[in-house]
């Protein structure tokens, strides 16, 4: 096992490499460097000050030299203004004498880069939007997993049931309605005082002045900002929601598939020709087997969920990583889409290393073989 | 507390000129009839006439000068809806929101106010001489920087000469200090601003110029201090005015409160001023107001003041000199044809453009990219809108076959406007496509896309706008427009002071823009504020600018 988790970690990292490499090569084209300067120094720039801006801000050397000093291999480039005989420099902050600082600070240096966008650190930036996500996927998960289990036995007990044919249609239903779609529908309906059912909550007394569910307007709120520091039933629902109903239906097939399976397997046939209650073969000898195959499909949700809060954060204006690296990526925002997409594959093959590991672990015929 | 009111009365009937010539003929003009007030606000004012003392010439009462503030009831926290960008360099701002953020603690010399009149902020008064030659600059005393320093002339000076330079990247002020900078060097003109003493600076031009007092009222010319000049202000805070950063996370939020051992030198009423970013989607910022994220939104377009209004929001709207052109760029072909150029004139009914842009909230214009609210606007004929004869033009000229490429940032208004133009040439017979790019790398190429729009912001004088952007060979000349009469009559309407006289020049200026097709420019957009019922200080300013020092809760 300690050899297997030592060659994932070489994967991990290899494939790290290579994602940045392609990161760093598209985020430093001519035309990607020509909006950076033009986003940092002023968008309506002449094309000689852009040149000049870039050399002055370190972006004029060769690629790879560039992505050395990112990686902290290369020492970090300095510059002498021929004017005022300023020295600036990639490892020199703002008030810095240029004698005290480091020659090299990279990643190997623990040195994430500076974002531009942000005019702060990367480390200082990631960090907070990193764990607001996690709250995100946190909630959403912990709504999505059990839901999407209780709709996939139910609907599995009884293959072609009324009550599998409804519950196949909702799963099939929130699968197929993407979260730019469900989130706006939920918006309208629930956070508009305009439209859908605030108006009429308002009306009865319900919402608004003293109503016994709170001042507000509406019923939930469309702006999920004022979670970021105070999360409430109100404000964070219908981001929660809007992933976790996305998700949820694909477990809940897969879970409704293997259920159905197993319910039709010999030893569950033989359980009940010996009269043992329904209830007892759902709960005591089927579930449990029915659980291993949408243990996969679970695993599988983590790198989903980080690119759906890509959608969910934005329309709900909630400032986490997927915010983030949108933003990242239309600035330009060099330093901080490197770390985002190391931050992303990290998560995804570190759910992939969980998911083999757990399926080991859940099914001993792996382990044998 | 002090009268806030009662204080600006005062200091501006001590400062500024009670007189000067020059203002006195305008006054006869505005009393003749031939100059409206707002014209006459800014052109005496610029010239150094306090706002009181330019009301008192033309008879009108003095307390209206100041009249347009209120006193706010002390302290509270006041949460602005505006996007949060990277702070940098003041003279570099290529946002008016960075400079919204900076105002609580960076001043500027002179402020412009809605009414049209030039109010003095850093500068007690200044004057021009009679040719609009030298100013002479009158800075406020008893203003201390945060740091403990004083505030002196040699920080003016600095500050103008570090407008000057044209070997920063991106320094737009240089462009508005015209003849002050020396071609040659790129640098401040040898001599041109000197310190008289503590507390006076002298401007001298080469040629009579009358848009110093504008220039250094816009929002790059935040005043730094003499040794911070060329710094990001977000690295120091050093400021003279009465708030700090307390916190700043771009694309998220930054609260402005008030700084505790600095004594600032005006009156003040927030505790606290909160920018809340979210988004350059409407959308989003109509959510946020029913989620009640924020008190005030920086700007409100199109179908979303009718939404802001339904909700029981103060509504706040200016007239103003901000446009879009959709212009043709004369340095690729087909624009390079006259012909080309005058049937797209008359292929677009700006009426139109006007109702599906911006909803109908502003008033049409003329294609000459002179606003009727300037002082110098000239009235020339109507336009002609005949899509028959657009045809006609575009088939004599050989490009009845042609693909017309109209390309727009991907936006509300600026794109629908673009789509109301792309819609009526193709009406009038043109082969067009319409090509949309995303916000964020629409102005690598601003200025030379073959076929495209662009905002513009408000500026307080024809002229100004007609430098920056139809001069041959500026660098914000986007519709490759080189045209020697032009240039001439240009320069030598920027050295005249009499509104008629230069008012006939403008009629020429005009009239060359039509006839030479530079540009569609279809209508002057009114600007929309809302806020929660409340505010006072709020209204909607024609540059955007917003000066938390004024703002607060109705008393």
């Amino acid at each position: 096992m300690g050899a297997f988790i030592l060659r994932r970690t070489g994967v991990m990292i290899l494939t790290a490499l290579c994602l940045t490499l392609v990161v760093f090569f598209l985020t430093n084209l001519y035309p990607n460097l020509e909006k950076l300067a033009k986003t940092q120094g002023n968008a309506r720039m002449t094309d000689d000050e852009v040149v000049s801006w870039l050399d002055r801000n370190g972006y004029g050397g060769p690629l790879l030299v560039r992505y050395g000093e990112w990686l902290g291999i290369v020492p970090g480039w300095t510059r002498e203004d021929p004017n005022t005989g300023e020295i600036t420099g990639r490892c020199i902050d703002f008030g810095m004498d240029p004698a005290d600082a480091p020659t090299r600070c990279g990643l190997l240096q623990g040195d994430l880069g500076f974002s531009t966008v942000s005019d702060e650190d990367v480390a200082n930036v990631l960090p907070t939007r990193l764990l607001l996500t996690l709250k995100l996927m946190g909630y959403a998960f912990g709504l999505m997993v059990p839901a999407a289990l209780l709709v996939g036995v139910l609907a599995g007990m009884r293959e072609g049931s009324r009550l599998d044919r409804s519950l196949s249609t909702v799963s099939i239903a929130s699968t197929a309605t993407p979260e730019y779609v469900s989130g706006v529908i939920f918006i309208v309906l629930f956070a508009s005082t305009t439209a859908g059912m605030s108006g009429a909550l308002t009306e009865w007394g319900w919402l608004g002045g003293d109503g016994w569910l709170g001042d507000r307007r509406t019923l939930f709120l469309g702006s999920a900002r004022s979670a970021m520091e105070d999360i409430t039933f109100w404000n964070f629902t219908l981001p929660v929601v809007t992933i976790a109903l996305y998700g949820m239906g694909y477990i809940a097939r897969m879970t409704r598939a293997s259920m159905a399976e197993v319910m039709t397997a010999q030893y569950i046939r033989t359980a009940r020709l010996k009269g043992v209650s329904f209830r007892n073969i759902v709960m005591k000898h089927a579930l449990r087997n029915a659980l291993i195959a949408p243990f996969t499909v679970i695993m599988l949700q983590f790198p989903w969920l980080l690119t759906g809060v890509v959608i969910v954060e934005t329309l709900f204006n909630y400032n986490g990583f997927g915010w983030t690296m949108v933003q990242a990526a239309s600035n330009n925002d060099i330093e901080l889409l490197l770390a985002c997409s190391i931050v992303a594959v990290f998560v995804v093959l570190l759910t992939q290393l969980i998911s083999d590991i757990g399926y080991v672990f859940l099914n001993p015929r792996i382990r044998i073989a | 507390m002090k009268d806030f009111t009662h204080t600006t009365t005062q200091v501006q009937q001590q400062g500024g000129l009670t007189t000067h010539p020059v203002a006195e003929m305008y006054a006869a003009e505005h009393k003749a009839g031939r100059l409206d007030r707002r014209e006459f606000l800014v052109r005496s004012t610029a010239l150094g006439l306090s706002a009181a003392a330019a009301y008192s010439l033309i008879g009108a009462t003095p307390a209206m000068a100041d009249g347009h503030r209120a006193v706010p009831a002390e302290g509270g926290t006041l949460r602005i809806q505006q996007e949060v960008r990277a702070l940098k360099d003041p003279r570099t701002f290529d946002w008016s929101q960075m400079a919204n953020v900076t105002r609580g603690f960076l001043e500027y010399l002179i402020q412009y106010n809605n009414d049209g009149s030039f109010e003095g902020i850093l500068l007690e008064s200044w004057e021009a001489n009679e040719d609009a030659t030298v100013y002479t600059l009158n800075v406020r005393q008893g203003i201390s920087w945060n740091n403990g320093d004083a505030f002196t002339a040699e920080d003016v000076a600095a500050n103008l000469i570090g407008f000057c330079d044209t070997t920063v990247e991106g320094n737009s002020m240089a462009t508005r200090m015209g003849g002050l900078v020396d071609e040659e060097t790129g640098l401040a003109r040898e001599g041109a601003i000197e310190v008289v003493d503590d507390h006076t600076v002298r401007v001298t031009y080469p040629s009579p110029d009358i848009t110093f007092v504008p220039g250094v009222a816009d929002y790059p010319s935040a005043i730094q201090h003499r040794d911070l000049i060329g710094t990001n202000p977000s690295d120091h805070g050093v400021g003279t005015g009465a708030y700090e950063i307390t916190s700043y996370e771009v694309g998220v939020a930054a609260t402005l409160s008030r700084k505790a051992d600095h004594e600032y030198w005006g009156d003040t009423y927030l505790d606290e001023i909160v920018f809340v970013d979210l988004g350059q989607d409407p959308a989003a910022w109509f959510a946020g107001a029913e989620a009640d994220e924020f008190d005030m939104t920086y700007e409100t377009v199109g179908e979303f003041v009718d939404l802001f209004a339904a909700i029981g929001w103060d509504q706040s709207e200016v007239v103003t000199a901000a446009t879009v052109v959709v212009r043709p760029n004369q340095n690729n072909a087909p624009y390079d044809n006259l012909q080309v150029r005058q049937a797209i004139q008359l292929a677009v009914d700006n009426q139109v453009c006007l109702d599906l842009g911006i909803n109908g909230q502003g008033v049409t214009a003329e294609n000459h990219h002179v606003c009727p609210i300037h002082p110098e606007y000239a009235e020339l004929p109507p336009l002609t809108h005949d899509p028959a004869a657009a045809q006609a033009l575009l088939e004599e000229s050989g490009h009845a076959d042609t693909e017309f490429e109209l390309v727009s940032i991907d936006d509300d208004y600026r794109k629908n406007t673009t789509d109301a133009v792309a819609a009526q040439l193709r009406d009038a017979g043109f082969n067009v496509t319409r090509t949309i790019i995303p916000g964020s790398t629409f102005w690598n190429d601003w200025t030379s896309y073959p076929f495209s729009s662009t905002n513009w912001n408000h500026r307080e004088l024809g002229v100004q706008i007609l430098n920056l952007a139809y001069r041959s060979g500026v660098p914000w000349n986007e519709s490759g427009f080189a045209n020697d009469e032009f240039d001439a009559l240009l320069t030598e309407a920027n050295g005249i002071q009499d509104a008629d006289a230069r008012r006939e020049i403008m009629a020429q200026l005009q009239t060359i823009m039509q006839e030479q097709g530079v540009t569609i420019q279809p209508y002057w957009r009114s600007l929309f504020r809302h806020s929660r019922p409340g505010l006072v200080n709020n209204e909607m300013h024609a540059k955007f600018e917003i000066n938390v020092h004024y703002l607060g809760f109705a008393a």
